[in-house]
């Protein structure tokens, strides 16, 4: 990392070679990517390797040929020699897609100049279909384009609705609109990385030389850019901040200087705080459970909460909230233990260096976010973390807070009585969908990020599981629950895919969100399984369980569920039942299917 | 010229040539994958590092150690004390 943030070529060289000597475990995952482009990124293809390298991965980066994004697509679909990549890549700039706009007297302003513009629009569509026929279910990231760093007249380029500025500008437009629409089709938003990068990141000599338009420095920005931006196709997120109080939620200690004491506000250094406030609520709103770990005494911390005017977050927008003297890292712990997440889905913040010295010591798998007491360090930390990085965020995710809370809330109350009595009172209702277009998005997260609940953690791409769902007599089932708090979304998914007879189905993937663990909402998802099997005449269902570190917590499942062992290594034991035998539903859901559209 | 000669790092490092390489053997001619792709790299790389910009007739006689040594020192770059920490 650091030789690609040196942004010397010769120590990237150097680091890429010594990479090369590590074993491929310690690498990361296997990851293929095409990259298209108008300009020439082949003298720049050691720099791209490192920075994906580095996410890590074993990235295996394809150059298709200079500036044929269209040829390309077509014959990689008739050739499909090297097979699909994990993800393609079209990066265009303006002195190719769109010249005209650098010269707009030469080129016809300002009618024939907007036609042309009307005509790279329409080539985006031709890309995007083209892409959609011959890669189907292959992650496509469209590049906006950059604004040029030479041309002449830029007091003009802003003048007019068809000059330089807002022709660049329809056509990004239109990439975020093409993006927005879904379909697999993400922004790898190169116009804002070059704003942000200035005129250094290019380099007129080389661009001229070779087309190779980034200077030394612009290179190591654009390949580290490009890399975090497919980053959460291989990384998920992190799913929990668990965050310090005093000194980083606001300034001051409550238990020392009273609440006349502390900073927050719109003044400095309280409007600091304040911002980092906003932040947390903004990560909680789009789906990261907060985590409130304190050393204080409680009644303290909730009169702060209670009557500091200026106060963002609330008391409930921490899902979990540990105040009081023990270690912070064993609250944590406990905290993981509470919301069924794994520690490396967490992120810590706190201004104390020996409390994160001691997380880092006790919990290294806890990404310890800030470095440094300094508040504003600390909320620049938050700006610039990739750990919440991801590229959709879904309904789901806006109601995970929600959930959790709730789960937590129930935990509590099911050690107070009778499990039976409790799940029927939460009046569950769950209703089985088909794995479809409706809902292929939620299944393909819920399939990537998996830990717990999962049955053979199999990670499967969007081409792979629609390949799978193609197939005559497979069976992919999605699991939508709703119970008294509300919609809870789907939280548990079954796809099963027919072996040579298609008297044997193989189930695949088995899993369970863990926000919906401990409700018997596989056993519903099972019967209905086994129906269907019924249904399509199968004799005999094949199952298997893949031991990771984190799915110990199924490793009895099938066994529970009536199936026979019928071999075992050390990570894997194989199942089968038959005859396909009646399961029955647990009393405790009601279950409707429904069916709709593959 | 000394270890802390930063071209020659650089280049050393670049190449992937053994430590301790004679600066004089360093040569388009003699390093074999001192091709125009690596050409296009290393002037990035050197514009980069020196913080200079060659002109284009330059760009053409940067075939050697002393013939980039040569035209950076025409642009004012020293070479006897280093100009990048290690």
């Amino acid at each position: 990392m650091q030789a690609v943030e040196s942004a010397s070529l010769a120590k990237i060289r150097r680091a890429l070679r010594s990479l090369d000597e590590l074993a491929p475990e310690q690498r990361g995952p296997v990851l293929a990517v095409e990259i298209l482009s108008t300009f020439n990124l082949e003298p720049i293809l050691p720099v791209l390797q490192l920075a994906f390298n580095c996410l890590p991965s074993r990235a295996q980066v394809r150059l298709a040929p200079l500036d044929d994004i269209e040829g390309y697509i077509s014959q990689s679909a008739s050739t499909g020699s090297q097979g699909l990549p994990h993800a393609r890549i079209v990066a265009w700039r303006v002195e190719e897609l769109l010249p005209e706009a650098l010269y707009p007297f030469s080129s016809g302003f300002p009618e024939q100049l907007a036609a042309r513009v009307d005509q790279v629009l329409a080539r985006v569509e031709r890309v995007l279909s083209l892409h959609q026929r011959n890669a189907h279910g292959v992650p496509l990231f469209l590049s906006t384009i950059a604004l040029p760093v030479n041309f002449s007249n830029p007091v003009f380029a802003a003048q007019h609705r068809a000059g330089l500025f807002a022709s660049v500008s329809r056509v990004n437009q239109k990439i975020y609109e093409v993006a927005t629409s879904g379909a697999g089709v993400h922004v790898l938003d190169l116009a804002s990385w070059a704003a942000f990068e200035g005129r250094v990141h290019a380099d007129a000599t080389v661009d001229f030389l070779a087309r190779q338009p980034l200077s030394a420095k612009g290179q190591v920005g654009f390949a580290l850019f490009m890399a975090r931006s497919l980053r959460p196709l291989i990384t998920p997120r992190r799913k929990v901040l668990a965050v310090d109080l005093d000194n980083t939620l606001w300034g001051g200690v409550v238990g020392e200087d009273g609440l006349g004491g502390l900073k927050l506000g719109h003044e400095f250094p309280g409007n600091v705080h304040l911002r980092i406030q906003r932040e947390l609520l903004e990560l909680r709103n789009r789906g990261v459970l907060l985590v409130l770990l304190s050393k204080n005494n409680e009644a303290d911390v909730r009169e702060a909460f209670n009557s500091l005017p200026e106060m963002l977050l609330k008391w409930d927008d921490f899902t979990v909230r540990k105040i009081d003297w023990n270690h912070k890292h064993e609250n944590l712990r406990e905290a993981a233990r509470e919301l069924g997440l794994g520690l490396d889905s967490f992120v810590f913040l706190d201004d104390s260096d020996y409390e994160r010295e001691q997380m880092h010591q006790f919990i290294p798998e806890v990404l310890i976010l800030n470095e440094s007491p300094d508040p504003l360090h600390t909320l620049r930390s938050l700006w610039e973390t990739d750990a919440f990085d991801s590229l959709t965020v879904t309904e789901e995710d806006q109601m995970r807070q929600r959930d959790y809370t709730v789960r937590t809330a129930r935990d509590v109350e099911v050690h107070q009585g009778d499990l039976e009595a409790f799940l029927n009172s939460l009046q569950m209702e769950a209703t089985i969908e088909e794995i479809g277009p409706a809902n292929i998005e939620r299944a393909l997260a819920m399939i990537g990020k998996t830990n717990q609940f999962n049955l053979t953690t199999r990670r499967h791409s969007r081409a792979q599981l629609e390949g799978m769902l193609e197939l005559p007599g497979s069976i992919g089932l999605a699991l939508r629950l709703r119970d008294k708090f509300g919609d809870q979304g789907i939280v548990a998914l079954l796809l099963a895919t027919p072996a040579e007879d298609n008297a044997t189905l193989a189930i695949d993937s088995f899993l369970v969100s863990c926000r919906a663990l401990g409700r018997g909402v596989e056993d519903a998802l099972w019967a209905t399984m086994v129906n269907r099997a019924n249904r399509q005449k199968v004799q005999k269902l094949e199952a298997e369980y893949r031991a990771t570190p984190k799915n110990g917590i199924v490793a009895g499942l099938y066994d529970r569920l009536g199936l026979e062992r019928i071999g075992q290594n050390s990570s894997s034991t194989r199942y089968q039942l038959e005859p396909v035998v009646h399961y029955p539903a647990p009393t405790w859901i009601g279950v409707a299917t429904k069916s709709n559209e593959r | 010229m000394s270890n802390s000669d930063p071209l020659l790092r650089l280049l050393t490092d670049f190449f992937n040539l053994p430590p301790g390489i004679p600066p004089q053997e360093i040569t388009q001619q003699a390093i074999a994958s001192w091709d125009s792709l690596a050409m296009v790299q290393l002037i990035a790389d050197l514009q980069g590092t020196f913080s200079v910009e060659f002109d284009l007739d330059e760009i053409e006689a940067l075939r050697s150690y002393a013939e980039i040594r040569c035209a950076l020192s025409r642009k004012g770059v020293s070479l006897e004390r280093p100009t990048v920490s290690p």
